[in-house]
């Protein structure tokens, strides 16, 4: 056995040499033959023949040396063009014969290849190619990155900076930066807000990007004294103006400038994810922008042909560091700069969550090919005499392979083409399950070149994989037992039987890693989901408040805003409460460095900072649990009044101390834009904890201080209602352009709504993407588990005659076959609870509060498999207990 | 053509007779394992010279005889085939398995005739 399976090898290796060589040897075979033709001519003439009759004589004797060239030909290579062609015609033919299998198998296929179509797009479009621009693998950004810390780093830049950087460095052919301001946008009926972004002169060359409609930013637009234009993003054209062409050329109040649209960009183009684009030449000399935070450039330059990212780094760092020198303070005492792709930017996280999802359908795939699979070996046993009778008519070994071959490749590209069009409706919904934070603005998902050419990959490979076994299978056999084998008697070929078998115990395997894979996405987004956030996000709307810089600066300002804003929002019906922020749950406040008056400690002491209005804590029904909340008088007054959380007792008052009337210095509120002088707060109460740094970390400790102190920091709404939040929308928009129509609203939604956005969607889509695939993997292995079984007491039919007639009970029958598929299924059950130990490992990153080998979730999936694998046994088990011996023995 | 589609069982016994020609007589080129057989055969079996050269390349990819350029007695160039090891190994297997075959269907032809 071993040795024949050698001898094949070789002979293979040769063919392959053979095709790879022929054309040399070719000439080398025609001139042997031609000599052995001489030869017998030679001998001809010399027993007395004329020359021209010796000739044909050899001819006769030889035969035909076109036919023999061919049939080496045959031999020596693996295909040739046009019998390849005509399998296909055949197999096609073959197929539409069997129209009932052909289709449940392409079906099958398509599910697992539609699937990982879908899954792929996604994975193209936001993580291998979401750029549109030109040559965008030569763009990067830079980081300062501390030597000494293991920080992030920073990858803003002051204007000298980004001039330094731009001027100074010998790796770019290009730079450019942008800096994010948020834009207050003027119109009749009140303000709204776009995100804009500052932009350098060169831009639109840097991304080599032309306008839709109208023309990008010029070098005249950046002159002093040029009149002031700008140019806006497609996606904010269409959702916010309705894709209306005539606003192009109008001029809109933005900040306060009258600015002029020039020019709407094509729907790729992204950059910076702003809604409009406003042209600045940096200046030596720094500005302030909104909420009294310096402007921060983000530079990225494009990597001149052949300088590596390497050298990059090492040339920027030199560049700083000569800054560095003048300037120390702005810059960590040891520090180096890294350079990043693009890419680098985005997707992060999200990226594991793709991979597992790619992971996940490439085994839907292969449960699919294993059914496949199955079928064909089926399909082959049932067509054994066909492919005997092919044989003694001639066709060789290699050609019965291709023969099959080329019928699972016929069935893959059928399964190819049904599957493209499950991706393309399956990406609708996957598109909108797909968490909105994760995507570049830039990327749109769709079936591309790269994902159609991905899709045909993928179909070669499944044909591969399925059609390999049956294909060898078909060629092993012998040629005369099918012949005189009809169809009666013992089940079927004993090692085809086997493979079978083995097939359903690797695909319950696959389904079972599958299923674990979406139970513990599951459990792990219910326990998410279960996270206590310590308040009541229910009934609570939230909006975040955008005021024009110039008019509110100072915490006067800000309190001659929002006191007329509170008193009249607690005026409309079925408002409870309403509240100023400066952040949104399930995130707190800013950190800042925290002192508790009399105590002294070596290491810094933090705290996250929040401010509020009296009404906050009751907004959120956040628990109080020692002395009070704030009074309406003491934010009025904007006394120094502060109330802390319970971690932050634990951690500053281990010893049982009595925390209220403590003194604690916030020291971050000396270097805001709007500074507080003295900033020492004294406690007068303390809640309950509230997840401050999203659900996953633990609750830092954190200080609450009245908004009237400071007019730095974000201004959010948070109004609790009695009635479904979503209702008060529109009321609070005009009580807000009613108080000030200068101020915009952003992002207004039920903070529900808001928390599910940004918190649940990765998590859900991890969990919803898993279950789908996994219940679609359970149901595959049903029908294989279902149709092996099928298959087999079919085959065993008259044995199973020959049984009863003997005295077999119906019981017995149906022992038999069930103790037989329920073996495969426990079979499976074991290798896949070993592999998912291993695999569990490599999820265990993106999982919350469950353990990758969770036991309740290892128990109830095994149950699953378990009663689904005996469903599919007990069918075929009932039909068979149920047959007829006299029937039954009949039966052919 | 029909003499090569036919000869499914003929195919092995020629690649047999092939093997115990070069086991027989050492290193030969395709003619004169052709005259060899013809002379042994004496005119018994017809037999189409070209499907010796099929033979001896698919004896070439099993392994079991190996070719090299030499010169023929009368100093032209041509390809001699010799057998391998491998080859002898199969060469006794396959003796041994014809006899038998042979063997049992000379006995039954002799039953039959004799019933």
């Amino acid at each position: 056995m071993a040795g024949r399976g050698m001898s094949r090898m070789r002979a293979w290796a040769a063919r392959a040499r053979g095709f790879f060589g022929r054309q040399g040897r070719d000439g080398q075979f025609e001139d042997e033959l031609q000599e052995h033709l001489n030869l017998l001519k030679e001998r001809f003439v010399a027993q007395g023949m004329s020359s021209p009759d010796a000739t044909a004589a050899a001819r006769r004797q030889f035969g035909n040396t076109t036919l023999l060239c061919e049939d080496r030909r045959e031999l020596r290579t693996l295909v040739s063009l046009e019998d390849l062609g005509r399998d296909f015609h055949y197999a096609v033919r073959a197929l539409g014969k069997s129209r009932g299998f052909a289709m449940v198998a392409m079906v099958t296929l398509a599910l697992g290849i539609g699937a990982s179509t879908a899954i792929f797009s996604v994975i193209d479009n936001i993580m291998l190619s979401p750029f549109p621009y030109k040559n965008p693998g030569e763009m990067v950004f830079l980081r300062v990155v501390d030597t000494q810390s293991d920080s992030h780093g920073r990858q803003g830049y002051t204007a000298p900076e980004y001039l330094e950087l731009a001027e100074q460095n010998h790796v770019f052919s290009a730079t450019t930066a942008a800096a994010e301001d948020l834009v207050l946008y003027k119109h009749g009926e009140g303000t709204d807000q776009f995100y804009g972004a500052h932009v350098t002169p060169g831009t639109f060359e840097f991304f080599g990007m032309p306008a839709m409609l109208g023309r990008v930013l010029q070098p005249a637009d950046y002159e002093p004294g040029a009149p002031p234009v700008f140019v806006m993003r497609y996606k904010t054209w269409v959702t916010r103006f309705d894709g209306d062409p005539s606003i192009l050329g109008k001029t809109m109040v933005l900040n306060e400038t009258p600015r002029t649209l020039v020019g709407i960009m094509p729907p790729r183009f992204g950059w910076y994810e702003a809604d409009v684009l406003i042209p600045e030449k940096p200046m030596r000399g720094a500005k302030s922008s909104f909420a009294g935070i310096m402007v921060n450039w983000f530079f990225l330059g494009r990597l001149k042909p052949g300088v590596t990212k390497e050298q990059a780094e090492a040339d920027a760092t030199v560049i700083l560091q000569g800054l560095a020198r003048v300037n120390p303070q702005a810059y960590p005492q040891h520090f180096t700069v890294k350079a990043k792709k693009l890419g680098d930017t985005v997707v992060g996280q999200f990226e594991a969550t793709l991979l597992t999802a790619l992971a996940a359908v490439a085994l839907l795939l292969l449960i699919g090919c294993g059914n496949v699979a199955n079928l064909m070996l089926a399909r082959a046993t049932a067509r054994a005499k066909e492919f005997a009778l092919r044989s003694v008519l001639g066709a060789g070994r290699a050609r019965l392979v291709r023969l099959q071959l080329v019928e699972s490749l016929v069935l893959a590209l059928g399964g190819a083409a049904i599957g493209v069009l499950i991706a393309w409706g399956g990406l609708k919904g996957l598109v909108a399950a797909l968490p909105q934070n994760v995507i570049p603005a830039e990327s749109v998902i769709e079936l591309n070149a790269p994902v159609l050419a991905f899709t045909l990959g993928v179909a070669v490979l499944t044909a591969l994989i399925f059609g390999l076994a049956p294909a060898l299978q078909a060629a092993r056999r012998d040629l005369n037992d099918p012949l005189r084998d009809s169809g009666k008697g013992v089940s079927g070929g004993f090692q085809t039987g086997r493979l079978r078998d083995a097939v359903v115990v690797v695909e319950v395997a696959m389904s079972l890693v599958l299923l674990i894979g979406a139970g513990l996405f599951m459990r792990s987004f219910v326990a998410l989901r279960a996270t206590p956030l310590g308040l009541r996000a229910d009934h609570v709307y939230q909006v975040q408040l955008l005021l024009p810089r110039s008019r509110y600066e100072k915490a006067a300002q800000m309190r001659s805003f929002f006191e007329p804003l509170l008193a009249r929002l607690k005026a409309v019906p079925g408002v409870v409460e309403a509240s100023e922020s400066s952040s949104i749950p399930p995130y707190g406040g800013v950190e800042s460095r925290v002192e508790i008056a009399g105590k002294t400690h070596a290491e810094d002491w933090h705290a996250l900072i929040q401010h509020v209005s009296e009404g906050y804590f009751r907004v959120l029904r956040i628990e109080l649990k020692l002395g009070r909340g704030f009074t309406e008088t003491e934010v009025n007054d904007a006394r120094k009044v502060a109330v802390v959380n319970e971690t932050f007792v634990q951690k500053y008052f281990p010893h049982q101390e009595n925390p209220m009337g403590q003194r604690v210095r916030l020291s971050m509120l000396q270097s805001m834009g709007d500074p507080v002088a003295e900033p020492w707060f004294e406690i007068v109460g303390v809640v309950g904890d509230v997840t401050n740094l999203g659900l996953q970390a633990p609750t830092e400790p954190e200080v609450w201080f009245p908004y009237t102190v400071t007019g730095s920091g974000a201004q959010v709404l948070m109004v609790r209602t009695k009635h479904d939040p979503a209702l008060i929308a529109n009321e609070l928009r005009r009580a807000v352009w009613s108080t000030d129509s200068g101020v915009a609203l952003d992002h207004p939604s039920t903070l529900e709504d808001r928390i599910n956005a940004r918190v649940f969607a990765g998590p859900r889509f991890s969990f919803l993407v898993m279950t789908i695939f996994g219940c679609v993997g359970l149901v595959l292995v049903t029908i294989g588990v279902y149709s092996v079984l099928a298959y087999a007491t079919a085959r065993k039919t008259h044995e199973i005659g020959i049984r009863m007639a003997l005295g077999a009970e119906r019981r017995d029958v149906l022992e038999m076959v069930v103790r037989g598929g329920l073996g495969l299924v426990f079979a499976g059950i074991g290798v896949g609870l070993a592999v998912s130990l291993v695999l569990g490992r490599v999820i265990t990153a993106q999982l919350n509060g469950v353990p990758a080998h969770d036991p309740a979730t290892l128990a109830g999936t095994v149950l699953v498999v378990i009663a689904t694998g005996a469903m599919a046994c007990w069918i075929p088990a009932r039909r068979a207990a149920r047959l007829d011996p006299n029937v039954a023995l009949r039966y052919e | 053509m029909t003499e090569a589609k036919k000869s499914e069982v003929l195919q092995g016994t020629l690649d047999l007779m092939i093997l115990k020609t070069l086991h027989a007589l050492g290193p030969q080129h395709g003619f004169g394992i052709a005259r060899r057989i013809e002379q042994v055969s004496r005119d018994v079996l017809q037999l189409n010279e070209g499907t010796v050269y099929t033979s001896l390349l698919r004896l070439l990819q099993q392994g079991w005889i190996v070719a090299e350029w030499g010169l023929s007695e009368n100093n032209r160039k041509a390809k001699f085939y010799s057998i391998t090891p491998r080859g002898e190994k199969q060469l006794a297997v396959e003796t041994e398995n014809w006899e038998r075959i042979s063997g049992v269907v000379g006995r039954v032809l002799r039953l039959e005739g004799e019933g």
